[in-house]
């Protein structure tokens, strides 16, 4: 039936229920996420098979909505099924515990709904961008220069190879790569698997990571913390490198940037103001929360922008009543974008620098004091291979083998290696369906399965660690 | 709840004493800082939400870019502030923003506020999972996987299909290019676009402009994306796209996708996709459909046959986060597909997140379908708001944004000193506001040039006025001209009067 204009004299809808709605939910989240997610007391998670969640979730979307009471029980399930990554005992990726300043300004971010392309639609944050940007570049060395946040480390490194692409072919545009020389890109085995995505997904195909004769070398992409040893390339040596071959030099530091913070460890990054470009994640050690990743450029010919721009008209008139260089949307290869910057910049006033510095610092230690109990420990062996002299972690991942009582002293067996492999997979599933914590393992060349922890919540302390230390000895030694 | 108070921090959590081993000192605890979470949600609900949808407060608060830095007081320091300082800060972020949920905000293809959406979005703020693996995020991928079939089951495949959420409608037409690209060529994965002959893509005049980015990014440059004119009402004219592909395979040249879009930028024309795929089965060429804007008819039984034929496609891009107000981002990417081309196309395997080796069944992890290594839950905040309204209420939403739409157009067409650019198909209502001392002149370059200089004066006062925010731009050598956005439920009649009367008020005197 056709909706008559009397249909539409009134909103079809009630600001009063959803605004209970958010009250009521913003109770149980606090509850259920923020102190009992926090709470050693309680599970890091709580496992189900699959077919068993969906379940109890029940999934189905239907013709009818549900009443408020339903929809608080489903967010309290989701809230109990769900990891709860800011555990003092989650240390199973590279980001961790919880900032409650830069937490209120992501749900400020989302309750505005801000869209990220022009100043008269973000005028706030359009400005707080640029300053968050500028205080990021200050710490690599940069007194000017470009960048933007961009929804994940990946997508920084693919701006990074794209820029350089740009800079050394600028045609390749509007052309493409059909006429190009093929074009190559250095990394690491130990780098981030975006820039071989990246790689794929440009056009210059994974097979061209690496050193192919006759190409054309274009860019190189060092790791400043790589993903499961945390190690850093030597920026400096490298950056002769780049320098002699005029190569783009590109520093995937979403792991390891932070650093830069803390007066004791920013020599891990030594050199990093001869990039070109750094990728950066406060996501990560900071503690800023998904997603935070930065992409900063030494650039100031407003090569991001010339690289990206598509000049649309219905977005980037010219004919505005302010500058329209505050219109940053066409630096961007997408549209609508998110605003990330608020919840790094209002922690950032919260703490200061000094306060992300003592964060760092306190990183760490941790990692020192779990390598140093694991020495007195039987049955636990780290993975040498980033450990200094003093075999120190370089960073703070700790990789690390739990020997079973069973295996010690075997390594001579011609199975170890098979067994030893096992060992992890074990415990993992062990430790998640008791819930008790979570690390992640993987296997590495020709290494079989090994722990990686990461240690870098501000909510840990040394009894968690302890803690951790004697669960995989309880969820082991039986094996 | 937390543990015990002997280990409450007072006030800034960055104060750590330093002459004790710091590994002594007690970490961080929820008691300490609950009091500002719950200030800060309490400022949240009171002046981002509720103030923010009333009609009786500002859409916005202009002030220049100087004026603005000064307010704000951006600069990082070195040392931390006290927890009312930065309260202080929340309030000026929320003041000096635009109100995109104002019920006279009509400036984007999004509006409005969905508070199950936005009750989603705080979920995974507090949870901050990551959606690569099942055992980080268990319930999300289950969500996901959902939602995706949901969505696939309203396209049509009843074969069923494939998809995931990425970061943005442009992110999802760069999969569509991707997949149809790696389909016909699967070894350019490996050894990149000199693997295949030159490429080309097709699309209409009226496309966004993310196609073009896209075939930058990939390499395959914006050249080869091949532009086919659209008729009177912004739609693609399939004859048009023939004539060029033929045109293109004669030169040499190797087309692989066709690029429909259901609701343009602009004008919120619909390509007409029955005839296109016609077109797309004969010279077996991959057919998206970018539904960004336009995929939410498909909610509509009276509205879905703008997209008749959708289940003919390869790939559809359809963002949740605009018609249908899931909070940003919410963008859906699906694919008609079922020998798992996504996972194939974007896999890179790496073994410290894809273990084959875990103890649970590892096809539940779909990280390595996605171009990105973290990645937010989208779908949960469309999830839980369907859960909440119901198909059948999203239908109502979506029929009564057109006929709302209709409305002012009719209006349009009544008033004097209004001209529709043409007759909305969708909820883009385009005209042109005459004011009275250009009335006279007749049709042509002088009163173009003179009706292009009124939009954005009656931009730049609405805006320091704070009444109202909606959108100009140039269009096909036209002049400037409005384009409303009729989206959110909360919008009546009485506000597309008030957008006329408006307009009328501010630009009369030009």
């Amino acid at each position: 039936m056709e909706p008559t204009a009397g249909d539409l004299t009134d909103p079809l809808i009630n600001h009063a229920d959803g605004q209970l709605f958010l009250h009521e939910a913003f109770k149980i989240i606090v509850e259920e996420v923020l102190c009992k997610g926090t709470d050693v007391k309680e599970k890091v998670c709580e496992w189900r098979e699959p077919e068993e969640l969906a379940r109890l979730l029940d999934l189905e979307l239907r013709e009818k909505g549900e009443p408020q009471e339903n929809l608080l029980q489903r967010v309290r399930d989701v809230a109990k099924y769900s990891i709860k990554t800011s555990h003092p005992r989650f240390f199973n990726q590279q980001f961790a515990g919880v900032d409650y300043h830069s937490l209120a300004g992501r749900f400020l971010s989302e309750a505005l709904n801000t869209n990220l392309f022009t100043y008269e639609v973000a005028p706030v944050f359009v400005l707080m961008e640029a300053e968050v940007l500028r205080g990021l570049r200050a710490l690599v060395g940069w007194t000017e220069g470009d960048g933007l946040f961009c929804p994940g480390g990946s997508t920084s490194n693919m701006y990074a190879m794209n820029l350089a692409r740009y800079r050394l072919y600028p045609e390749v545009k509007s052309q493409g790569l059909w006429s190009l020389p093929q074009l190559t890109v250095f990394t690491s085995p130990e780098s981030h698997y975006s820039v071989k995505k990246g790689a794929a997904f440009m056009g210059f195909g994974m097979d061209n990571v690496i050193l192919v004769k006759g190409a054309v070398p274009f860019l190189v992409s060092c790791t400043s913390g790589t993903t499961v040893q945390g190690a850093f390339d030597p920026l400096d040596r490298i950056a002769n490198v780049c320098d002699k071959h005029k190569l783009w030099l590109h520093v995937d530091a979403a792991w390891g940037g932070s650093v830069l913070f803390s007066k004791k460890h920013s020599h891990l990054m030594k050199g990093v103001h001869r990039a070109n470009s750094v990728a950066w994640n406060p996501h990560k050690m900071l503690v800023a929360g998904l997603q935070c990743s930065v992409l900063l450029l030494k650039d100031t010919t407003d090569l991001l922008k010339k690289c990206h721009c598509a000049n649309a008209t219905y977005l980037f008139q010219q004919d505005k009543f302010y500058d329209v260089n505050l219109d940053i949307g066409d630096k961007t290869v997408q549209c609508s974008r998110k605003v990330d910057c608020l919840k790094l910049w209002l922690m950032w006033k919260a703490v200061g620098s000094a306060g992300l510095e003592q964060r760092v610092d306190k990183a760490f230690l941790h990692a020192r004091y779990v390598v140093d109990q694991m020495k007195k420990r039987d049955g636990f062996q780290l993975l040498r291979d980033v450990s200094s002299h003093l075999n120190q972690p370089e960073f703070v991942n700790v990789c690390f083998w739990f020997i079973p009582p069973s295996l010690r002293g075997k390594e001579k067996n011609p199975d170890y290696q098979n067994r030893l492999a096992k060992v992890a997979p074990v415990i993992k599933e062990r430790m998640m369906k008791q819930g008790t914590m979570m690390v992640g393992y993987q296997p590495l060349g020709d290494r079989v399965n090994f722990f990686r922890i990461t240690i870098l919540s501000p909510l840990v302390s040394h009894k968690d660690m302890d803690f951790f230390l004697d669960e995989i000895e309880r969820l082991g030694n039986d094996l | 709840m937390a543990s015990s108070t002997e280990t409450h921090i007072k006030g800034k959590m960055q104060h750590f004493s330093s002459h004790n081993d710091p590994l002594d000192r007690p970490p961080l605890d929820f008691a300490a800082t609950e009091s500002f979470l719950q200030q800060s949600m309490t400022m949240i609900l009171e002046d981002a939400v509720k103030k923010a949808t009333d009609v009786r407060q500002k859409v916005c608060e202009w002030h220049s870019p100087e004026e603005l830095k000064e307010l704000l007081d951006l600069e990082l320091r070195d040392s931390g502030e006290p927890e009312a300082r930065i309260l202080e800060r929340c309030r000026d972020a929320i003041r000096y923003s635009v109100k995109t949920t104002h019920p006279h905000f009509f400036n984007q293809l999004y509006a409005g506020l969905e508070p199950y959406s936005l009750v989603a979005s705080f979920i995974t703020d507090a949870l901050k999972p990551s959606l690569y693996t099942y055992e980080m995020s268990p319930v999300f991928t289950l969500m996901e996987n959902a939602v995706l079939r949901k969505l696939i089951q309203i396209v049509g495949w009843e074969e069923g299909g494939d998809g995931l959420f990425n970061a943005g409608g442009s992110m999802s037409n760069m999969y569509a290019m991707n997949l149809a690209r790696y389909r016909n060529f699967p070894e350019i994965k490996e050894l990149g676009n000199s693997a295949a002959p030159r490429l080309a893509v097709f699309t209409s005049q009226e496309c966004h402009y993310s196609i073009s980015k896209a075939a930058a990014l990939m390499g395959i440059g914006t050249k080869n994306v091949f532009v086919v004119p659209s008729d009177k009402k912004g739609k693609m004219i399939p004859s048009a796209l023939e004539e060029q592909i033929e045109s293109l395979k004669s030169e040499g040249g190797v087309p692989f996708m066709v690029n429909a879009t259901a609701g343009t930028t602009v004008l919120g024309a619909f390509d007409p996709i029955d005839e296109i795929a016609d077109v797309c089965e004969k010279y077996k060429l991959w057919l998206h459909v970018d539904a960004c804007w336009g995929g939410a008819v498909l909610m509509s039984n009276k509205h879905k046959l703008l997209m008749k034929g959708i289940h003919r496609v390869d790939s559809v891009a359809w963002n949740p986060h605009k018609m249908l107000m899931a909070c940003l981002q919410c963008s859906a990417f699906l694919v008609r597909d079922k020998t798992r081309l996504l996972q194939r196309c974007h896999s890179a395997r790496a073994s410290y997140l894809f273990q084959q080796d875990k103890f649970y069944d590892v096809s539940y992890d779909t990280g390595d379908k996605s171009v990105q290594c973290s990645r937010k839950p989208d779908a949960f905040k469309f999830w839980l708001m369907w859960k909440a309204l119901g198909t059948s209420e999203l239908e109502q939403r979506v029929d009564r944004a057109l006929a709302m739409a209709r409305y002012l157009a009719d209006e349009i067409t009544k008033r004097e000193g209004f001209r529709l650019l043409m007759e909305p198909e969708y909820a883009n209502v385009c005209f042109w506001y005459i004011p009275p001392s250009l009335r006279d002149l007749p049709d042509g370059p002088v009163l173009q040039e003179k009706l292009h200089n009124v939009a954005p004066v009656v931009k730049e006062r609405m805006m320091k006025k704070g009444s109202m925010m909606v959108g100009y731009q140039p269009h096909r050598g036209q002049a400037n001209f409005f384009r409303m956005v009729v989206i959110s439920p909360q919008v009546s009649r009485q506000d597309m009067d008030f957008v006329l009367d408006e307009i009328h008020s501010l630009g009369k005197d030009l």
